[in-house]
C-alpha cells in the first residue's frame, strides 16, 4: 500500500508543480459561465416575456379583429392595433409601424381564418413569431370555449399561470451534470498522459527496477487521478450552494461521480497500456469516452439524468440502483484492467 | 520568394509523411470498432424504445388522482412523474398536488413553496396544454376543436418581393422536398376546404400539419444519420483524424436527433397553414447542429498538431532543423501547412455532405487557424504532455464556445455575427451573406490567429524551445522579443546606431504591441461579463468595473515589465515614463479604431440599432464636453500606464503595487464615466 501512495503522491506533486490543475478549474468556470450565458439567450427566444422590452405590435384587420384584441389583453408583450382594411394593416407593416399583420376573418362555416404576416428573416423574427403564437393560442382557446358544446371531450381547464425562473430546470438538468462530469474526463485524460509519458521517456523501465509491481504503479496513478475528481465536483456544488442553488444528496452525487471516474480511469489505463504511443492513446480515449458517455446518456436513466434527479431531490429507488450499478461496473472494470496489465505488462 | 515557398513546402512534406505514421492502422480499426459497437447499441436501443435524450426525465413529482384526466397529462410529459394522490405528501414525495374539481370548477394545484414547486407548476401547465392539443386532434368536429386556421407567411416590410440585400431567395421551399409537400397539403386541406360539420373522412388542417411535421422530422433525422455515416466512411480511407470526427458527429447526431423539435427551415416556407399550436418559430436548430459538425474535427486536429510540435521539442528533433538555413517562420509555416490543408479538406467534405457552400469553408478557415495558433502557442510554452493536454482542452473549449454560443443567436441579435459560425448557419439556411458581414465576422478571429502565431514564433528559438522554463517566463520572453531597445546601456540590435530613429522605433514597437492586445482584451472582458452577470447588479457592476480596469492595465503594462526584466529597456524613470505613455497612446488609438469599426460595422448591417442608441445619449452635450469625453480615456490610459511602467522598471513587487494602484485609478475613472452617462 505504501508504494502505491508514493506513486500517487508523486503524480499529484507533478500536477501541482505545473499548475495545470488551475487551468482545468478555469475551464470549468468558463463552461459554467458560458452555459448560463447560453440559457439566457435561449430563454429570450422562447419566452420573450422573460426579458424586458419584447413588446410585439400587431396590426389587426378583418371582421373578427375585436376578438383578437380581447385575446391580446390576456397576453403580456403583445398589443393589437385595429386597422380598417387588410391593405391598411399591411401598409402599417411596410412603414415599420407594426411588427406583424394578422387579418382575422370569419368564414361562412363558422371557423376563423387568420392570415398572418411576419417579417422575413430579420433578427427579431423568432421573438415575434413566438409572441404571435402565444397570442393566437389564447385566441384559439377563447374561440374553442364558445364552441365547447360541439366537442365530444372538453379540454382540461388549465391551472393558473405561475411565475417561475426559466433557469431552474436548466440549472439542475444541464449545468450541474456538466460540472459534475467534467472532472471525470480530465482525470481519464490525465492517466493516459501519465502512462504514455512514462513509456515515451523510458522512465517506466526505471520504475520496474524499484521494488514495486506494475499493478502497484497502476494503482498509484489511478488513485491520484480518482482522488482529484470529487474535490473539484464538490467545489462546484458548494459554489452553487453559495449562489443560492441548493443541491440535495451531495454525498450520493459524489459517490456516483467517483464511480464514473474510476470507470473512465480504468478505460484510460487499459487504452494507454495497449496503444502504441500517446497520440494514438489520446485519440482512442477520446472516442471511447464519447461512445461510453454518449451511449450511457442516451439510455433511459443514464448518469446525467441520475445526477439531475439526485440534485433536484427527486431521487427514488431507481437512482439508488443506478449508483450501485455504476459502482459495481467501475470496480469490475478497474480490477479487470489491473489484472490485464499485471499479466501482460504495459506494451509501450 | 519562390525558394522560400519551396522550403516551406519541403518542411510541409516532411511533416505530412511523419504525421501519417503517428496513428497506425490498428488504432484506426480499434476506433472504428468502438464506433460500430456504439452504433449497434444505440440502434438496438432505438429499436427497443429505451433510448431518449430527455435529461429532465422524472425530475418533478406530481401527486394526482389516478382516475383524473390530469393523470394522462402527467403521463404524457417525461419531466413529470406521477405519484398516486392517496400516497402523495407535499414536500416529502411530491412537489405538486393536483386537485381536480371537475370541468366546471376547474383545477387547483398546490405546490411546495420553493423554486422547485414553481417550476413544477409551470411544467404541469405546459403538460396540460400539450394534453389538450392531443385531445383536440382526436375530435371529430374540426371546426370546434380548431376554430382558428392560421396561414403564416413571411415578408419583408418593404414589400413582398423582398429587395433586402442581406436576405437571399426564400431558403427552404425550393430545395426541401418534405417542406414543399407539407405546405402543399396544408394549402389544400386547411384553406380551400375548411370543414364545418366534422365529416369523418375529410382530411383536415390539423392532421395535415401534424403529418407534415412528423414527416419532415423523420426524414431529416434519417438523412442526418446517412450523411454522417458517409463522412466517417469516406474519411477512414484517407486520414485517421477524419474518421474520428465523422464518428463523433454520428454520436452527437444520434443523440440530438431525437430531441429535434422542429426543423428550422420549414417554418420559413411561405404559406404554412395550421392551428396556432403548430406554428414553429424559425429557430435554425438543424443548421446549428450541422454547423457544430464543422467544429468537431478541429478538436482532433489540434491534438495531433500539438503532439507534433511538442514531440519536436521533447525529443529535440527540432534542434538540427534550426541549424539549417530554414528560418523559424519557414519551419512553423511548413509544419502547420499540412494541418491547415487537412482542415480545409475536412471542412470542404463536410460542406459537401451537409449542403454548405464556399462561404462555409471560407468562414471555418479562420476558426481552424485560431485553433491551430492557440495550440501552437500552448505547445511551445508547455513543458510536458500533461500540460499540453490541459492546454489543448482549454483551447478546444474556449474556441468552441466562442464560435458556437454566439451562433445560437443567429436569428435573434446582430451580436451573433462575432462568431464565424454564424455565417455557416446563414449559409446552410440558404441566406446570402454580404461582404461586410463576412469581414466583420471572420476578421477578428483571423487577426487573433495571426497574433498568436507571432507570439509563439517569438520563442521558436533554441534557448526557449529546448529548456524547461515555466510558462510565465517563456511568455515574458515571447513578449520581449517583439520590443526594441529604449534608453542607454542596454542591448540593442547591431546596425541601428542612430539614436533618434532608434528611440522612435522602440516606442512605436511598444505602442504597436499594446494595440495587438486589443482582441484578447475584448475577449477577456466578454468573459468577465459572462462570468459576473449571474451576480446581483449591486455586486456585479463594481466588480466588473474593477475587473475590466485590471484586464486593461495588465494588457498595457505586461510587455513593459517583460522589456525591463529582459533588459530591453533601461531601468530609468525617463524611459519608464516614455514607454508607459507610448503604451497608453497605443491602447487608446486601438480602442478608438475598434470602436469605430464596430459602430460602422453594426450600423451598416442593422440600420438604426445599437450604434444609434449610444450616439443619441450624448447628443445634447456641448462640443467642448464631447471633446473632453473623447480624450479623457487617453489621459487615463497615459497616466495609469506611466505609473505601472515606473513600477515595472523597479522590480516585481513594485510592479504589482503599481498595477493595483493603476487599476483602482482606472476603475474610479470608469465609475465617474458611468455616473455621467447613467
Amino acid at each position: 500500500m505504501d508504494s502505491r501512495l508514493t506513486v500517487a503522491k508523486r503524480e499529484l506533486a507533478g500536477l501541482r508543480a505545473e499548475k495545470t490543475i488551475l487551468l482545468a478549474i478555469g475551464i470549468q468556470l468558463f463552461i459554467a459561465a458560458f452555459s448560463s450565458f447560453l440559457v439566457v439567450g435561449l430563454v429570450s427566444m422562447y419566452d420573450p416575456g422573460a426579458l424586458d422590452g419584447a413588446e410585439v405590435e400587431v396590426a389587426g384587420a378583418g371582421d373578427a379583429v375585436a376578438d383578437l384584441e380581447r385575446a391580446a389583453d390576456e397576453v403580456t408583450g403583445a398589443s393589437v392595433t385595429r386597422y380598417e382594411s387588410a391593405s391598411d394593416a399591411r401598409a402599417a407593416f411596410d412603414r415599420n409601424a407594426a411588427d406583424a399583420v394578422v387579418v382575422a376573418t370569419r368564414d361562412d362555416r363558422g371557423g376563423i381564418t387568420a392570415s398572418v404576416t411576419a417579417p422575413d428573416a430579420t433578427v427579431e423574427t423568432t421573438v415575434i413569431v413566438v409572441q404571435l403564437r402565444d397570442l393566437l393560442r389564447t385566441y384559439e382557446r377563447t374561440e374553442r370555449e364558445s364552441r365547447s358544446s360541439w366537442l365530444s371531450e372538453q379540454p382540461l381547464p388549465l391551472p393558473d399561470r405561475t411565475g417561475t425562473s426559466p433557469y431552474f430546470t436548466f440549472t439542475y438538468t444541464i449545468l450541474i451534470p456538466v460540472l459534475v462530469f467534467l472532472p471525470v474526463f480530465i482525470s481519464g485524460s490525465l492517466v493516459v498522459d501519465s502512462i504514455t509519458e512514462e513509456i515515451d521517456e523510458g522512465t517506466l523501465e526505471l520504475l520496474r527496477v524499484a521494488p514495486v509491481t506494475i499493478g502497484e504503479i497502476l494503482d498509484g496513478k489511478a488513485l491520484a487521478a480518482v482522488a482529484i475528481a470529487p474535490g473539484q465536483a464538490l467545489l462546484w456544488l458548494l459554489l452553487l450552494e453559495a449562489n443560492g442553488t441548493s443541491v440535495a444528496n451531495v454525498g450520493t452525487i459524489l459517490a456516483l461521480m467517483t464511480a464514473l471516474t474510476t470507470l473512465v480511469v480504468a478505460v484510460a489505463a487499459g487504452i494507454a497500456a495497449v496503444a502504441p504511443d500517446r497520440r494514438a492513446a489520446q485519440f482512442l480515449y477520446s472516442i471511447a469516452v464519447l461512445v461510453l458517455f454518449g451511449g450511457a446518456t442516451a439510455m433511459a436513466g443514464g448518469p446525467t439524468n441520475a445526477v439531475a434527479r439526485l440534485a433536484i431531490d427527486s431521487a427514488d429507488l431507481a437512482t439508488t440502483i443506478t449508483v450501485a450499478v455504476y459502482a459495481l461496473l467501475a470496480a469490475v472494470a478497474y480490477l479487470g484492467v489491473r489484472r490485464f496489465v499485471t499479466e501482460n505488462g504495459i506494451s509501450g | 520568394m519562390r525558394t522560400r515557398l519551396k522550403r516551406v513546402l519541403r518542411v510541409a512534406r516532411w511533416e505530412a509523411s511523419r504525421a501519417s505514421g503517428g496513428v497506425d492502422r490498428r488504432t484506426v480499426l480499434a476506433a472504428v470498432a468502438l464506433l460500430a459497437i456504439a452504433g449497434t447499441v444505440v440502434g438496438a436501443g432505438v429499436a427497443a424504445g429505451v433510448v431518449g435524450l430527455d435529461v429532465d426525465r422524472d425530475v418533478y413529482r406530481v401527486g394526482v388522482d389516478a382516475d383524473s384526466s390530469y393523470a394522462d397529462a402527467v403521463e404524457g410529459e417525461p419531466a413529470l412523474t406521477l405519484v398516486p394522490a392517496e400516497r402523495a405528501t407535499l414536500g416529502t414525495n411530491a412537489d405538486l398536488v393536483v386537485h381536480d374539481r371537475g370541468a366546471m370548477e376547474g383545477v387547483v394545484v398546490r405546490a411546495t413553496d420553493t423554486s422547485k414547486g414553481e417550476a413544477a407548476a409551470a411544467e404541469f401547465r405546459e403538460a396540460v396544454e400539450a394534453h389538450n392539443e392531443r385531445l383536440m386532434y382526436a375530435e371529430l368536429n374540426r371546426t370546434a376543436a380548431f376554430p382558428l386556421t392560421v396561414t403564416l407567411q413571411y415578408a419583408s416590410p418593404s414589400g413582398p418581393s423582398g429587395d433586402d440585400p442581406t436576405v437571399g431567395d426564400d431558403p427552404t421551399v425550393g430545395d426541401d422536398p418534405t417542406g414543399d409537400r407539407g405546405t402543399g397539403e396544408g394549402d389544400v386541406d386547411g384553406v380551400d376546404e375548411p370543414t364545418s360539420d366534422g365529416s369523418m373522412d375529410e382530411p383536415t388542417s390539423g392532421d395535415g400539419v401534424d403529418d407534415r411535421d412528423e414527416g419532415a422530422g423523420d426524414d431529416e433525422d434519417a438523412s442526418l444519420g446517412g450523411d454522417v455515416d458517409d463522412t466517417s466512411a469516406d474519411a477512414d480511407g484517407e486520414e485517421s483524424g477524419l474518421a474520428s470526427d465523422g464518428g463523433a458527429d454520428g454520436e452527437d447526431e444520434d443523440d440530438g436527433g431525437f430531441a429535434v423539435p422542429s426543423i428550422g427551415g420549414e417554418a420559413f416556407g411561405a404559406g404554412t397553414v395550421g392551428s396556432p399550436g403548430s406554428i414553429t418559430p424559425p429557430f435554425p436548430f438543424a443548421s446549428l447542429v450541422l454547423a457544430f459538425v464543422f467544429l468537431v474535427p478541429m478538436n482532433f486536429l489540434v491534438q495531433a498538431y500539438g503532439s507534433s510540435v511538442l514531440s519536436e521539442r521533447t525529443k529535440r528533433r527540432g534542434e538540427p532543423l534550426l541549424v539549417t538555413p530554414l528560418s523559424p517562420v519557414d519551419i512553423v509555416a511548413g509544419k502547420t501547412l499540412p494541418y491547415v490543408a487537412v482542415a480545409v479538406a475536412v471542412t470542404a467534405l463536410i460542406a459537401v455532405v451537409v449542403g454548405g457552400g464556399p462561404v462555409s469553408v471560407l468562414a471555418i478557415l479562420p476558426v481552424a487557424a485560431a485553433f491551430l495558433a492557440a495550440t501552437f502557442v500552448g505547445a511551445v510554452f508547455a513543458r510536458s504532455f500533461k500540460e499540453l493536454t490541459f492546454v489543448t482542452v482549454a483551447v478546444s473549449v474556449l474556441l468552441t464556445s466562442y464560435a458556437f454560443v454566439p451562433a445560437i443567436f443567429t436569428n435573434v441579435t446582430p451580436v451573433a455575427l462575432i462568431s464565424p459560425l454564424t455565417l455557416v448557419v446563414f449559409d446552410l439556411q440558404g441566406e446570402a451573406v454580404s461582404l461586410g458581414e463576412f469581414l466583420f465576422s471572420t476578421g477578428p478571429t483571423a487577426i487573433a490567429a495571426v497574433l498568436l502565431f507571432g507570439l509563439g514564433l517569438g520563442v521558436y528559438r533554441e534557448e526557449d524551445l529546448f529548456t524547461q522554463k515555466p510558462v510565465s517566463r517563456k511568455f515574458l520572453d515571447a513578449l520581449a522579443v517583439r520590443l526594441y531597445a529604449v534608453g542607454e546601456g542596454v542591448r540593442r540590435p547591431p546596425g541601428l546606431a542612430a539614436r533618434l530613429p532608434d528611440r522612435i522605433r522602440g516606442l512605436a514597437a511598444v505602442a504597436f504591441l499594446t494595440a495587438c492586445t486589443i482582441p484578447f482584451v475584448f475577449v477577456a472582458e466578454l468573459l468577465a461579463v459572462a462570468v459576473l452577470f449571474a451576480l446581483p447588479v449591486t455586486v456585479s457592476i463594481p466588480v466588473l468595473l474593477v475587473t475590466i480596469a485590471f484586464i486593461e492595465e495588465v494588457a498595457k503594462s505586461l510587455h513593459l515589465y517583460a522589456g525591463f526584466e529582459r533588459e530591453v529597456f533601461a531601468r530609468t524613470d525617463r524611459v519608464a515614463l516614455a514607454v508607459g505613455l507610448a503604451s497608453g497612446i497605443g491602447f487608446f488609438l486601438a480602442e478608438k479604431a475598434t470602436a469605430v469599426v464596430q459602430a460602422v460595422g453594426l450600423t451598416e448591417l442593422y440600420v438604426g440599432r445599437a450604434a444609434f442608441g449610444s450616439v443619441a445619449g450624448v447628443a445634447g452635450l456641448s462640443p467642448l464636453v464631447l471633446a473632453a469625453l473623447f480624450f479623457a480615456p487617453l489621459v487615463v490610459h497615459g497616466v495609469t500606464t506611466a505609473l505601472t511602467a515606473v513600477g515595472a522598471s523597479r522590480n516585481r513587487t513594485y510592479y504589482a503595487v503599481a498595477l493595483a494602484l493603476a487599476t483602482l485609478l482606472h476603475a474610479a475613472y470608469n465609475f465617474g464615466v458611468l455616473g455621467i452617462h447613467g
